[in-house]
């Protein structure tokens, strides 16, 4: 990228923890986030359990406001603030000292929950008196409610973009925000995803048949689908410059990013990954490095049978003989897929490996796929000599999007 | 923002009928539909008729067995923007659709599924087509736009952010030209919403609007100096939750705008309108002449009053102002050029 741009502040509310330093600890550790899903009746669904999140506190937002904020809004609002606050952007009030701030994000159902009780409720003639049928309340599924709740709670405005384009859509919100600056429409965004969990969607993979019974295991022989979470994440992008007038402390850069349209299905990949490995050859492109030079890639690795038998495929064609050298793991066996949130929770998760050099282990994994058997992280494995990292996305409809981050000289 | 975008190629879909020329000109008829909870009650709604033979060879079309009525609209009028273009400069173009509330109908007809007749009745087949990106898919796939795809959601300024993502991506040299849409589809499930927000027009007055559908699409490139409509800025982000926050919102988004600018009147029939009387009280207001009242379709409508703005612009109207009055989020505006 011709303008370096830098990450100044992360922050994520996941299924692993209400912050992302315990998230990426509990990560670490090797325990997956899987439990029984109370959030909604799942009596006529295959898949009972998912990946869901304790809901933190709302620091600074009134009860009222509170009660009337979609669970995404709860998630977001937390994440939102961490980034912020980890950016040094947050007053003593914990409003952004930034008023003005582009905000590009990414979600793949925003506030569902809200819409889904709405029709019920038409649907079954309820005329209750709770208020939920209300105009007031569906208005608040549509995902720029929560953009809204995330900038009124955190006392910003300016440019904002919701991009829905599937499981792709957190790693596509970071590379908008990453060429917002590039062409020189902002100095500073604040980016990443949100995703609730709901009914609408959780019955939608299950009769997919995508969820699976079992443990979440991706890249594993024995795979029979995925867990579904939820979560949100933030990252604060600057160009260097504004962060060095500022005086902040580079986490790491944003050197890379790509994003192409697998037109084979709706949603099926390529079956010989093609169109991964163009999005991750662009996205090394731009940062102006060889594949053999990633350390680490958070992959997207579903534990579905065709994603991760493509995504294998497409590592190979990718990395060539690096297969191996190129540390891989798949971290949704441990949050679970978190659809329009996932792109950015695995961009920090791929950024915390960066800095630490500490990587996420494969998880639930017991017979790998033969061609990723020696690329898989193992418990307890680092590297401290990565100096790029990358974090891939593919979506139905044939998103797909590839970010890298590289040490910064200032971190 | 400065965008600067040539609008080169251009397409509509509307209650009105197929094409720019019933968007201009063409007065819709609108059609009883009742809401789901009170199905006694019909209400006018403005419905695009998808028994136009325009649509017939869509229809044949195996990838779009399964779409979406606003698949449909948009993937008719993305090829009429296209007229012209080789298949290689298709292969050179990029998509960036704008919705509000997506593919409506069958995420309604699924989630109704799952209420009334249990989970396990669930359709495979529908949930895909539930998905923001699917209709971006199937349009990119089927017309062999092989550049970037973008769904962006919102209320009508995401139209605004489509439009800037357009440039951005012409600055980043991804692509050499973007089709630019806005698309929404009609399910009786919205008249349910709209009713209890009082947002619907009553029979006999004057106040509130007709829920539509359709779509639009505008084919860009970065503009030059030979250019004849242009957009030339974007601006979004002036965003409100009450009707007081609104009303500031639009004095800011105004007063950073040229007073000289004539100003084209989009909010019409909306909440919005009698705010946007007042904002612009200040300004010459564009003449609409005979345009027909085309209803309220969110991004479509915000896609539809620009290919209506941009054939206001003339020697005589070089340039003009375009509100774009986001109905539960934020406010734009649009600045258009005759030239460069």
């Amino acid at each position: 990228m011709s303008r370096s741009i830098v990450v100044t502040g992360i922050g994520a509310v996941t299924p692993l923890g209400e912050n992302f330093s315990i998230s990426w600890n509990t990560l670490l550790a090797g325990r997956d986030a899987a439990t029984p899903l109370d959030l909604f009746d799942t009596t006529g669904c295959r898949c009972h359990h998912a990946a869901s999140a304790t809901l933190p506190p709302v620091p600074g937002v009134s009860a009222k406001t509170i009660r009337r904020l979609a669970r995404a809004s709860h998630l977001a609002i937390p994440a939102a603030r961490e980034a912020l606050a980890s950016a040094g952007l947050l007053d003593a009030e914990g409003r952004s000292t930034l008023r003005e701030l582009p905000f590009s994000v990414a979600t793949t159902a925003g506030g569902m929950a809200f819409g889904e009780d709405f029709l019920r409720r038409v649907l079954t003639h309820d005329r209750s008196k709770s208020g939920s049928h209300r105009f007031s309340r569906v208005s608040r599924y549509l995902p720029q409610q929560q953009v809204l709740d995330v900038q009124q709670a955190l006392g910003f405005a300016g440019h904002s973009a919701i991009i829905a384009n599937a499981c792709a859509s957190g790693a596509n919100a970071i590379g908008h925000a990453a060429d917002l600056i590039t062409v020189g429409a902002a100095d500073c965004v604040l980016t990443g995803g949100f995703e609730a969990l709901t009914e609408l969607v959780f019955v939608g993979f299950d009769c997919l048949q995508a969820t699976s019974t079992d443990r979440c295991r991706p890249f594993d022989l024995n795979r029979s689908g995925l867990l579904l979470g939820e979560a949100a994440a933030f990252l604060v992008l600057e160009s260097a410059e504004h962060a060095q007038q500022r005086g902040a402390t580079p986490l790491c850069e944003l050197t890379g990013y790509g994003h192409t349209t697998d037109f084979f299905h709706l949603t099926q990949p390529q079956p010989d990954g093609a169109a991964l490995v163009e999005v991750m050859r662009a996205a090394t492109s731009q940062a102006r490095i060889a594949p053999a030079q990633i350390g680490y890639i958070n992959a997207h690795g579903t534990a579905t049978a065709v994603n991760d038998g493509t995504e294998a495929k497409a590592y190979g064609a990718f990395l060539g003989d690096a297969l191996g050298s190129t540390r891989i793991s798949s971290t949704k066996a441990a949050i679970g897929h978190t659809l329009g949130a996932a792109g950015a929770v695995e961009a920090l998760f791929a950024i915390a490996a960066l800095r630490t050099g500490h990587l996420p282990p494969q998880l639930n994994l017991q017979t790998p796929i033969p061609e990723m058997a020696q690329a898989l992280v193992g418990a307890k494995e680092s590297s401290s000599e990565m100096e790029h990292v990358m974090s891939v996305n593919l979506g139905f409809g044939g998103s797909n999007a590839a970010l890298v981050f590289s040490r910064s000289e200032s971190s | 923002m400065k965008i600067d975008l040539a609008v080169i190629g251009q397409g509509a879909v509307s209650p009105a009928g197929v094409g720019l020329d019933a968007l201009l000109h063409r007065e819709p008829v609108p059609l009883p539909v009742a809401a789901l909870g009170e199905p006694n009650q019909p209400w006018p709604v403005l419905r695009v008729d998808l028994k136009d033979p325009a649509f017939a060879r869509w229809q044949r079309e195996a990838r779009l067995r399964r779409a979406s009525s606003m698949t449909f609209f948009l993937i008719e009028a993305a090829e009429q923007a296209l007229a012209g273009i080789s298949p290689a400069d298709r292969a050179e173009t990029g998509l960036i659709v704008a919705f509000s509330a997506g593919c409506l109908s069958y995420s309604r007809r699924f989630f109704e599924s799952i209420v009334m007749q249990g989970q396990k009745t669930a359709s495979p087949a529908l949930f895909p087509e539930t998905v923001f990106n699917s209709p971006v898919s199937h349009v990119a796939s089927v017309l062999g736009l092989n550049g970037a795809a973008y769904a962006l959601c919102g209320d009508e300024t995401a139209w605004i952010a489509a439009l800037q993502t357009a440039s951005i991506w012409m600055q980043r040299e991804r692509v050499r030209q973007v089709l630019v849409m806005g698309a929404e589809e009609f399910d009786p499930i919205v008249l349910d919403a709209y009713r209890s927000a009082r947002w619907l027009r009553r029979e006999n007055t004057d106040n509130g609007f007709l829920t539509s559908e359709g779509a639009a699409g505008i084919l860009v490139r970065r503009a030059g100096p030979e250019d004849t409509r242009v957009i030339a800025t974007a601006r979004n982000g002036f965003i409100y939750r009450t009707k007081k926050e609104a009303a500031a919102a639009a004095k800011r988004l105004l007063s950073e705008s040229d007073p000289a600018l004539p100003c084209y009147p989009s909010a019409q029939h909306n909440w919005l309108g009698s705010l946007e009387k007042k904002a612009t009280e200040n300004w010459t207001v564009v003449p609409l002449g005979n345009q027909p009242y085309l209803g309220e379709a969110f991004t479509a409508s915000a896609a539809w009053h620009t290919l209506r703005a941009l054939t206001c612009l003339n020697s005589d109207l070089p340039r003009l102002l375009l509100p774009v009055w986001g109905l539960n989020h934020q406010l734009g505006l649009l600045e258009l050029e005759a030239q460069k």
